[in-house]
């Protein structure tokens, strides 16, 4: 979730020995795009790669629970805000926009502009995945593509993407999910402080995005991609430092893929001359 | 439970799943599979975690004091794990604990 608050090639990633064992996933039967059963990464170890984001989103969902009932909404609203919308910073922003009174059009359409980042993700991933990788259940495992579970993703195509399935999707989405909604409900119905007595714990839950983040560049980091993090890191810092932190994602998101884009232009056209 | 509430929740619920999944579509399609338009989608995961990172971890920064220390000793943990163990799930689960304990 965006309210929030890299590796050689070579080097297992993610959920090291979860999926390094298991057949390829991306290999279709000839001609009849079904892969045979039994191969790629399954459900079970889609779940154990999300692990840390469950961990993670449960106390800001918590937060956002207790933050909607504070400001009067009904647990069944924030519920229903979370189960529906499904993106942190969104949500946070709808509990301000609503209970200030603003329209239903200006409220969605700035909430929409918000998740505007999520339309690159699907084809990066499926541009990793490589061109056999199936999309039948995509309208499923796509709601579920959070900026976490599509950073999580895309660290584990980064070493196993022969194991890439479309069940590891729905097993690292719907546990993320679950842990959303299960933590916005928590936090609807305990309401806020409830974590305040244990400040170590509370501060640590907060910080276990961050660290994902940073376990996550460290394992897809490489000399090729070094450039695009640099330009990234440096257009987002300074148009969140002048404008606002969504917008310097979306930014820092353009200047990479801008850095990309020249970088596989120049190669191709010395490899046409 | 408001009416507006319902109607903003649905359309937006609505508008994100489209920007995720529609996508998805796009993906198929030859014109990705080479020249500047693969470099770009290539370069967004990277991309995307960088910013995603730093926009976590800007506030606290910016802030100084105990909190910037704080994320600085975190992600100096985390990364040092990661260089250790190369298990990403490791490497979070330690560094959000060294966070907490600072």
């Amino acid at each position: 979730m965006a309210q929030i608050q890299l590796r050689s090639e070579t080097e297992p990633g993610t959920d090291a020995g979860i999926a390094g064992r298991l057949p390829a996933d991306t290999d279709e039967s000839a001609g009849t795009g079904e892969r045979p059963a039994g191969k790629g990464a399954s459900f079970l170890d889609g779940v154990r790669a999300s692990i840390p984001i469950v961990i993670g989103y449960f106390p800001i969902a918590f937060s956002f629970g207790a933050a909607a009932t504070e400001r009067g909404f009904a647990a069944a609203e924030a519920v229903l805000l979370s189960a529906v919308i499904y993106s942190g910073a969104s949500q946070f922003m709808a509990l301000t926009l609503l209970a200030g009174g603003t329209g239903v059009v200006v409220s969605s359409l700035t909430l929409l502009a918000m998740n505007l980042r999520h339309v690159l993700y699907g084809p990066s991933l499926l541009d990793r995945a490589g061109p056999r990788a199936r999309t039948r259940w995509a309208p499923a495992w796509a709601f579920w593509l959070t900026d976490e579970v599509y950073a999580t993703t895309i660290g584990f195509l980064s070493s196993r993407r022969e194991a890439w399935s479309e069940r590891w999707m729905l097993g690292i989405g719907a546990s993320a999910y679950l842990s959303w909604v299960a933590g916005t409900i928590a936090g609807a119905v305990a309401g806020g402080g409830a974590l305040s007595s244990y400040p170590s714990i509370e501060a640590a839950l907060g910080f276990m995005l961050p660290a994902l983040f940073v376990a996550l560049l460290l394992s897809i980091l490489s000399r090729r991609s070094l450039p695009v993090v640099i330009v990234a890191g440096v257009v987002c810092t300074l148009v969140a430092g002048v404008v606002d932190v969504t917008t310097g994602i979306l930014a820092g998101m353009a200047a990479g893929a801008v850095v990309g884009a020249l970088r596989r232009g120049s190669s191709t056209t010395r490899r046409t001359e | 439970m408001s009416k507006d509430l319902i109607i903003v929740a649905v359309a937006v619920g609505l508008g994100t799943w489209l920007f995720r999944f529609l996508p998805t579509r796009l993906g198929r399609s030859p014109a990705l599979a080479s020249g500047r338009l693969a470099g770009a989608m290539e370069a967004v995961g990277p991309a995307a975690i960088t910013t995603l990172l730093i926009a976590s971890v800007l506030p606290d920064l910016a802030a100084g004091g105990p909190e910037r220390t704080a994320v600085l000793v975190g992600c100096g943990v985390t990364g040092v794990t990661y260089a250790v163990t190369r298990n990403v799930v490791v490497a979070t689960l330690i560094g959000a604990l060294a966070y907490g304990l600072v």
